[in-house]
């Protein structure tokens, strides 16, 4: 009877639990395996989707992507925490300025980049230029070697504040006796931050880790309002790809066999990544 | 006396809401017309009901952003209007899915039509809209710019090699002497290299749509051709993220000193640069060929759904007179007795009117859009230099093939 009541109270959270959230991935499950008339096709569109190389060029380019912003963002990230953490005249004002780019729409932010890269019209070439350091202006959105690392470049530049932030607020939460402590023992500045400092922040870094792998995952506004995927596909990374297949050419089908496998996989890292990492008996 | 006041309010406000909305009587043409001729579009109207007292016109402008999703969710609904202005290229795939009415007898005098925006129109031996505006690029090119290169802007080029020539003797002190696209929606490439391929004599794919041809010797010299103005340093160092707009930018600035490029560019570079001398030439083509072009423009569908299609006829014969048609264009009619007429007697205009009987329609295919995206990332492979021009092109072949199953 107790268990009953229970049950009764949770189900209405329960329902839209289901219609939002399991109803449409068993939908995007069952329109992977049929075709646009609603027959069954068993694995049809997972081979139709898997068939143009372009699918395993979006894969390694999505790999770079994540593998490049994560890493640059946490490395910015905990840096940038760690100076504001000192006492200076102005801190608080640094640290207001340091969080504009978090809270800068992305695709206003998108857009703008976009226009500071463009090889005639660009800022970036401009001032390169007429400061001397380079010679004629670089086509950084055009050639294949700097366009994802500028793409790279600005989901950093958009996302490290937020590292910064959730770091700073576990620095601000580890007890300065540690410090003292550590102090009368002869530790210098880096020993600190080898010892005290980065193991009190790991549970942090850790879990604002893992949330930026799945943004870094599901991250189509920037590249889309920039090179919308291109040039030659240098740029496309799997949900833009998705995307493209479902919203311009209209194959909801192979779009939701793509989305499937991508969940897959995404799952996968997710879950290898708690296992490894964040399970870890620790200092903390 | 508080209750008489609300119910007065009340009976205005649905009043007024019923004088605003569209409501559809018989003897009414609701008709979608888009923005940029909204005036004209008023006119003709007006003249209309003048003669024919009993029909109403009612004229809903629409604009050209998401003006393909809005007609198709009109048409499947069956809320649509009685006529509605579509670009050519989307007739096919409405007639198709049955959802536009014919009008084979609507059109009056169809041997005056050109005849490649008639067969644009027509599926299974039917015409399903009327074209009433055609359209091709031609190059606009600046006078000035020829006249200081030592080049005769009266007699501008005729062959891909004379374009060549000229585009290398352009280019200098900062100009690339011919703008090309590689950048920016897929279609803005499309039209300008996919007539290039035509005048060599190939084709993306074939006439009955089962064979990919994009590798054939004649298009790769002709993808080549059109990429060596990049990779020669004729183009914008931006090219690959350049589309037609970038391009008119980047003419009115004086960076590019010609470009491909429709008569409707004209207008917004001498509003917003006065002192550009501004040619206009025919695409040149190989030497002893013909030149081509993609022809683009708009028709008057009416959906299957319309409320009063009997009067919609009727409006569209007025509409499609010869004066009428040559006075609503925004471009070029399609009727060639309304070229005729004064307004298209402008010199400036003269190279995209020859351009006119060489336009062809693209092929109408289901996997089309997928198509054009394989072969506009092949021919970025090529401005990157990924790949050689015959490489880059088997590859989209291979790719393309698999598309037309």
């Amino acid at each position: 009877m107790k268990s009953n009541a229970g049950l009764a109270f949770v189900l209405p959270a329960l329902i839209v639990l289901f219609m939002l959230v399991a109803y449409p991935v068993t939908y995007t499950g069952w329109l992977s395996v049929t075709n646009d008339q609603g027959q069954f096709t068993g694995l049809q569109n997972f081979a139709d989707v898997l068939r143009p190389r372009v699918t395993m060029q979006a894969l390694w380019n999505t790999l770079w992507w994540v593998i490049g912003s994560v890493f640059f963002q946490v490395l910015l990230g905990v840096a940038a925490a760690l100076l504001l953490n000192q006492n200076f005249v102005g801190r608080a004002l640094v640290r207001s300025v340091t969080l504009i780019p978090w809270v800068i729409p992305s695709i206003v932010a998108a857009t703008t980049w976009a226009w500071m890269f463009h090889t005639e019209f660009g800022i970036i070439n401009y001032m390169l230029t007429s400061a001397g350091a380079l010679d004629e202006p670089v086509g950084w959105l055009t050639r294949s070697s700097t366009v994802m690392p500028a793409m790279i470049g600005i989901n950093v530049w958009k996302l490290f504040p937020f590292v910064a932030i959730m770091v700073l607020a576990a620095l601000q939460s580890i007890p300065q006796e540690l410090y003292e402590a550590a102090r009368i023992d002869g530790a210098n500045y880096w020993d600190e931050v080898r010892h005290i400092t980065l193991p009190q922040i790991r549970p942090v870094i850790m879990a604002v880790t893992l949330l930026l792998v799945i943004w870094a995952l599901n991250a189509i506004t920037i590249i889309y309002a920039v090179t919308r995927g291109g040039p030659a596909n240098r740029t496309l990374i799997t949900p833009i790809q998705i995307f493209r297949l479902a919203f311009e050419n209209v194959e909801f089908n192979q779009a939701a066999a793509l989305s499937v496998m991508f969940f897959a996989t995404v799952m996968l890292i997710v879950l290898v990544y708690i296992k490894t990492f964040a399970d870890q008996p620790g200092e903390s | 006396m508080k209750s008489l006041k609300l119910v007065c309010f009340f009976a205005l406000s649905v009043l007024s809401s019923v004088a605003t909305t569209t409501i559809a009587r018989a003897g009414d043409v609701v008709w979608w017309a888009p923005n940029w001729g909204e005036e004209r579009a008023r006119t003709l109207a007006q003249k209309f009901m003048a003669a024919n007292p009993g029909t109403t016109v009612k004229i809903e402008i629409t604009v050209s952003n998401g003006l393909p999703e809005r007609v198709l969710t009109a048409l499947r609904s069956g809320t649509g209007p009685d006529i509605i202005e579509v670009q050519h290229g989307w007739v096919n795939g409405y007639a198709q899915s049955g959802l536009i009415l014919p009008l084979d007898d609507t059109i009056q005098d169809k041997q005056d039509y050109v005849p490649a925006a008639i067969d644009y129109v027509g599926w299974n031996g039917k015409l399903w809209a009327i074209p009433y505006r055609i359209e091709t690029h031609g190059i606009i090119y600046n006078k000035d710019h020829f006249r200081e290169a030592g080049l005769d802007p009266g007699k501008p080029p005729k062959t891909w090699d004379e374009l060549t020539t000229a585009a290398k003797a352009l280019t200098k002190n900062g100009r690339y002497g011919f703008g090309i696209t590689g950048g920016g929606e897929v279609g803005n490439t499309l039209f300008r290299s996919l007539p290039f391929i035509w005048m060599n004599g190939g084709d993306i794919i074939t006439a009955d749509m089962t064979k990919a041809v994009v590798n054939s010797p004649e298009a790769v010299k002709a993808v080549e051709f059109y990429t060596n103005f990049y990779k020669q340093g004729l183009s914008p160092k931006s090219t690959l993220e350049n589309d037609g707009l970038a391009l008119r930018r980047l003419f009115i600035a004086g960076t590019v000193s010609a470009y491909q490029s429709g008569q409707f560019d004209l207008p917004a570079i001498q509003k917003e640069n006065p002192n550009v001398k501004l040619g206009a030439m025919t695409i040149p083509a190989p030497a002893g060929k013909q030149t081509a072009a993609v022809l683009g423009g708009w028709s008057y569908v009416v959906p299957k759904s319309a409320k009063n299609p009997e009067e919609a006829r009727k409006f569209l014969q007025f509409l499609n007179t010869t004066e009428n048609q040559g006075y609503y264009t925004d471009t070029f009619p399609a009727r060639m007795s309304s070229i005729k007429l004064p307004r298209f007697d402008d010199p400036m205009l003269k190279p995209f009117a020859e351009m006119l009987p060489y336009g062809r329609p693209v092929p109408v295919h289901k996997n089309w859009v997928k198509i054009v995206q394989a072969y506009f990332d092949g021919i970025q492979r090529i401005l990157l230099g990924d790949q050689t021009a015959k490489e880059s092109m088997d590859q989209a072949n291979e790719e393309i093939q698999a598309l037309l199953k």
